[in-house]
């Protein structure tokens, strides 16, 4: 009897738990709904549809939307104007090139602030600055530090001999400036990489240092494996930022030289914000949600091969 | 337990409350009040100030109605009136940009209704747009473009000054032959000499303002077009290629002009504004520039031709939106706005012209150049250059966008990008046009 009474308090105390749970997620879902997923929806409908913001205007000459199937959809593609290939392809190109460069730079810096250097701080400070500052401020600085007649980086360059280069108005050489910004930017991903080096266990250190292990063998051997689930989160969220790139375009190239910086959001934002073409708009965005979506799913399925949990027997 | 369930039966009450209540319909304006107008626009604290003082000026004069300014961020001025036209809640009227007012007024955001219908005097003609040849909507001011220079430069080159009547305009060749002997390099050579170095110029001679509508003008004065007469279609033919190289070859070949990718609109800042260029094309609105350059000397001349003498005007034209509930209200109100008299402050600044014909008489330009402190210092070379040309209609013609719909998506989705590598040099002017030809074409049909 007093087992059954046991049982059923714990039922009862167990549904409570869960009727406040789900009190609780109320407003977590409601706001994700409201803000995130119906809009999301809602975008990727009007991607079957004709529709121009003059269709939502009252008394518009245009009438009313148009169902038109996957019309957009291939019309994104096929249009000369817009060319919506090209969009994928440099933004993916531009995004791995970041995140590859950030990745590389960043878990360097973080490395080199790890240790007993003197002004440490200050260092760690000045690393982390240029991830604060707004980004369309550091692009217009950026442009002018670039700049052809009067930029320092081609002063610089025509004091050491060579010629003046026009870094952001070639389309030989845009992408690689870019992605230097990108880098430049990327204080977030040292603050996170330091703090992974911090927790790296020391006694493997030691343990190697003993067995004789220099610092280039501890690094690849014990620094780098520990620290793969930091590098992996660190990849996922420079991939996010950057293949969502914007601001270089619209602060900066227009999407140009040619064609070569016409990201997939600036053409969004081109053709929904100012070209009132909120069908291909719609579009755009519904690819670019599956292509973002895809380097994640490659970036997650390709991380089982290679991230190194401390405390497992094997790489999972 | 059971007073933390009523705090949070409290706290869930007043966000549903907040949320019911912010969701709510607005309040109806007073209807015994005067109507009320909300007019929208853009511009720098001082033009924004110089509106609101029209404004205050309108709503004192007359009890039926008060207009409110609705100030925007030039930036993203089009997004934001887009997104409220998407919810119908765009102002009553409202500056509108230029490569954008043909295409609202095909997609039913711009009202149908003539502001000017019955009007004793309209604006100029040029600066009407018309959508199939009618209007549907009218600039506020006139501009047109002209060579600014720098006197000092060409004084201590000894060097005569730019022409400032329309009949000695100097030809093409003559005004690189000038800018070449006016650009130096670090060791006093010009672009002329053996051992010029193209990498330590330290003097340009002249430039172009390659912002891409502007180009239009070199075009039509080297005797080609950029669009079709009636606005349907993408001409781009030779002469307007050839035109665009013309320009290109400034920095490219003849080493003048420092480089300009076209991409932004700040021709006299990238030129004359530098202090270390003797000239560059820019709009009538550089006279207001006048108390931002204090340290730069700078003068107007007429633009250099190339076949014919050509010139394009352009302003931006207030607007009745489709959404407006009072019309005839709009009207009136923008009837009054648009004319000089009612608002002098941007004309005397010297951002603007005025757009309507009486103006430019002979006995009413004292009213706004004589007494424009910004365009006294350029003398009588500003009624020559500017207002002459600006009257002469065998010279100065309609910008492509007062009867060209898309021309946002035309300049700026596919030409102004694209020209970069013209102006960077890495194509030529007719290799990039003819590689764009069908984007253009596809952009100007929507």
């Amino acid at each position: 009897m007093l087992k059954l009474t046991r049982k059923q308090k714990h039922s009862e105390n167990a549904i409570k738990e869960e009727r406040a749970a789900y009190l609780f997620l109320i407003p977590a879902f409601l706001g994700l709904s409201l803000i995130t997923y119906i809009p999301l929806l809602t975008t990727f409908i009007m991607g079957f549809f004709n529709l121009n913001v003059g269709h939502l205007v009252q008394n518009s000459p245009l009438g009313s939307p148009e169902f038109v199937g996957l019309n957009n959809f291939v019309d994104i593609f096929e249009n000369p104007s817009i060319d919506f290939l090209n969009s994928i392809t440099v933004t993916v190109t531009y995004a791995l090139m970041a995140v590859f460069a950030s990745i590389v730079y960043s878990f360097f810096i973080a490395v080199l602030l790890n240790r007993k250097i003197p002004a440490r701080g200050f260092f760690r400070a000045v690393f982390y600055v240029p991830y604060v500052l707004p980004a369309a401020a550091s692009m217009v600085t950026w442009y002018f530090l670039f700049n052809y007649d009067g930029g320092i980086i081609n002063y610089l360059l025509v004091q050491m001999g060579f010629d003046k280069s026009y870094f952001m108005s070639s389309s030989d050489t845009v992408m690689q400036s870019l992605t230097m910004i990108a880098v430049w930017s990327c204080g977030n991903l040292i603050v996170i990489f330091l703090a992974g080096l911090q927790n790296v266990p020391k006694v493997y250190h030691e343990a190697a240092d003993i067995d004789g292990a220099n610092f280039i063998k501890r690094f690849i051997h014990i620094t780098i494996p520990c620290m793969t689930p930091i590098i992996f989160y660190n990849m996922l969220m420079s991939l996010v930022i950057n293949i969502q790139v914007v601001i270089p375009a619209l602060a900066i190239t227009k999407g140009g030289p040619g064609k070569s910086t016409m990201f997939m959001s600036y053409l969004m934002y081109q053709i929904g914000f100012r070209g009132r073409e909120l069908g291909k708009a719609g579009a755009i965005a519904f690819i670019f949600f599956i292509v973002a979506a895809i380097l994640a799913f490659i970036l997650f399925a390709t991380s089982k091969a290679w991230i190194f949990y401390e405390g497992k027997d094997e790489r999972r | 337990m059971k007073k933390s369930r009523y705090i949070a039966l409290i706290l869930a009450s007043l966000m549903l409350f907040a949320l019911i209540t912010a969701c709510g319909d607005k309040a109806d304006p007073a209807s015994d009040g005067p109507i009320q107008l909300v007019f929208s626009l853009w511009g720098d604290p001082a033009e924004q100030e110089t509106t609101q003082a029209a404004l205050d000026v309108y709503n004192n004069m007359q009890d039926k109605v008060y207009v409110t300014a609705l100030q925007i961020g030039r930036d993203d001025y089009v997004e934001r009136l887009q997104v409220m036209a998407a919810n119908n809640e765009m102002p009553d009227c409202g500056m509108v940009a230029e490569d954008t007012a043909i295409g609202w007024a095909r997609d039913g955001l711009l009202s149908t209704y003539d502001v000017y219908a019955g009007a004793s005097e309209k604006p100029l003609d040029y600066v009407i747009f018309k959508n199939e040849g009618e209007p549907v909507a009218y600039s506020s001011a006139n501009e047109v473009l002209a060579i600014w220079y720098n006197p000092d430069i060409f004084d201590a080159a000894g060097v005569a000054y730019p022409p400032a009547v329309s009949a000695n305009a100097w030809t093409w060749d003559e005004f690189v032959a000038v800018a070449k002997s006016l650009t130096f390099d670090a060791n006093g050579n010009n672009p002329d000499d053996a051992d010029f170095d193209a990498n330590n110029i330290v003097q340009y001679g002249g430039s172009v303002n390659t912002y891409t509508w502007q180009l239009e003008a070199f075009a039509l004065s080297n005797g080609g077009r950029f669009f079709s007469q009636d606005g349907k279609s993408i001409v781009f033919d030779d002469a307007a290629i050839e035109a665009i190289q013309m320009i290109a070859d400034l920095h490219l070949v003849h080493k003048v002009a420092p480089f300009n990718d076209g991409t932004v609109d700040d021709g006299f800042f990238l030129s004359v504004g530098r202090g270390d260029t003797a000239m560059g094309t820019d709009g009538q609105w550089v006279t207001g520039f006048r108390g931002f350059f204090e340290d730069v000397n700078y003068q107007v001349a007429v633009l250099p031709y190339m076949k014919q003498k050509a010139n394009i005007a352009t302003a931006g034209p207030a607007a009745m939106f489709a959404t407006t509930q009072y019309p005839e209200e709009t009207a009136a109100f923008l009837r009054w706005y648009n004319d000089p008299e009612n608002n002098m402050g941007p004309i005397i600044e010297g951002w603007w012209m005025p757009n309507l014909l009486s103006w430019y008489d002979d006995a009413k330009l004292p009213a706004w150049i004589d007494a424009s402190p910004v365009r006294v210092p350029l003398g009588d070379a500003y009624k020559t250059a500017i207002v002459d040309v600006a009257m002469d209609l065998n010279i100065t013609k309609s910008t492509a966008w007062y009867y060209t719909p898309n021309t946002y998506e035309v300049y700026t989705g596919v030409l102004q990008p694209a020209l970069v590598e013209v102006f960077q040099g890495s194509k030529t002017a007719k290799e990039v046009i003819e590689a764009i030809r069908p984007a253009m074409e596809a952009a100007l049909a929507g």
